[in-house]
């Protein structure tokens, strides 16, 4: 597989390097020519020192025989630009998208980027899930990011204990599937009812989210 | 009997760039093995881009790079020499001469470097030679060519 990497920052560094040691044809492309030639010495002549987003340059690069295009540059835009003329102007299958502000996942799926990696939301959901803070946490995005799946840990003065599950008005677009207690999953019936230390996990779009703070964890207390 | 002063060698590599050191490297490195009946691996690389898959059948096709090698050949039996040619495709000249050199337990790589300048001003060592310099396992022969006269 032929996959082209485009930004020679350390994810970039160690993509490329994993790939060709497990490998696979790679080529990397690292715009300053000091650190191009760094990674050079490092990795061998698989390093371009031009600017991925400038279509002469990824076509140098065999752009137009990439399975892959990966941008992991440090720049969101630089990152999006490299993915959509790697998809509509050399027709690669494949282009993943590092995105470092959240805010710009929705973006770059509605502009067609197949895959996109946020590291910033991969750290952020790590420190939810340790934190025991009254919020709902994001444990994965489902399909192009329209779903996800929460989990809502109840706490005491939460207005969801002690009602059963199916009366609560959860927002349409929403639902609740299960809930974990004392450490054991289970489905959620028509009878159950909530108890302080349930873990409800939910599946719904996230502009569902306010209203479902408020049925299961009520109003935001740390603010 | 052979110049205990020349430096020699079991096996030599010579760089072919296809250019006008071809042919002064290859009667030194002729000259030079017939000294100690060394072998010499006239190593001629085809350069392919990224635009093209490494096993793409370019270097097979090209008269210009057969060109090469029989030039080499020719200036080799001139010295009553013989020079085994090799004709690769590589993403990297310089990394395809080492590799060759390394494969073949050479314990010479000799190189031609014309004298260039450049847009007119400092000389022009390029890339090929610094990485060959920089990274050969074994020793390395660099013969610059003469500055032209009107420029020395």
């Amino acid at each position: 597989m032929f996959v082209l990497v485009v930004g020679g920052g350390k994810v970039g560094y160690y993509l490329a390097k994993e790939l060709i040691d497990s490998g696979h044809e790679c080529v990397l492309m690292e715009k300053d020519r000091a650190r191009a030639d760094t990674i050079r010495d490092e990795i061998g002549s698989v390093v371009i020192a031009q600017d991925g987003c400038e279509g002469k340059y990824l076509r140098e690069a065999g752009a137009n025989r990439a399975d892959i295009v990966a941008a992991v540059t440090g720049d969101d835009e630089d990152n999006l630009v490299i993915c959509q003329m790697s998809k509509h102007h050399f027709d690669v299958p494949r282009t993943i998208a590092r995105v470092n502000n959240p805010k710009n996942e929705r973006l770059f799926r509605h502009l067609g980027v197949d895959e996109i990696i946020s590291p910033t939301r991969m750290i952020l959901g790590s420190i939810e899930q340790d934190i025991p803070v009254h919020e709902l946490l994001h444990l994965a995005a489902l399909g192009e990011g329209e779903l996800e799946i929460i989990e809502a840990h109840l706490q005491p003065g939460s207005p969801a204990i002690g009602r059963v599950a199916t009366d609560l008005r959860v927002p349409s677009g929403c639902s609740l599937f299960g809930v974990i207690r004392n450490g054991a999953p289970t489905p959620l019936r028509s009878d159950t009812i909530l108890a302080e230390g349930d873990k409800v996990i939910a599946i719904g779009r996230p502009d569902c989210e306010v209203e479902l703070r408020q049925q299961l964890i009520g109003e935001q207390q740390d603010q | 009997m052979a110049d205990s002063s020349a430096p020699q060698f079991r096996r030599a590599v010579v760089a072919l760039s296809g250019g006008r050191t071809d042919r002064p490297i290859v009667a030194l490195a002729a000259e030079v093995a017939k000294l100690s009946h060394a072998e010499l691996v006239g190593v001629h690389v085809v350069e392919i881009d990224w635009t093209l898959p490494l096993d793409a059948d370019v270097a097979g096709r090209s008269e210009d790079a057969q060109r090469v090698l029989d030039i080499a050949e020719a200036t080799a039996e001139a010295s009553r020499y013989r020079l085994e040619t090799v004709l690769l495709q590589a993403r990297d000249v310089g990394a395809a001469i080492v590799d060759e050199a390394s494969e073949r337990s050479a314990d010479m790589i000799i190189c031609g470097l014309p004298f260039r300048r450049r847009f007119g001003g400092d000389f022009a060592i390029g890339g090929t030679v610094p990485y060959i310099l920089k990274n050969a396992p074994c020793a390395v022969w660099v013969v610059r060519e003469a500055m032209p006269k009107e420029q020395a």
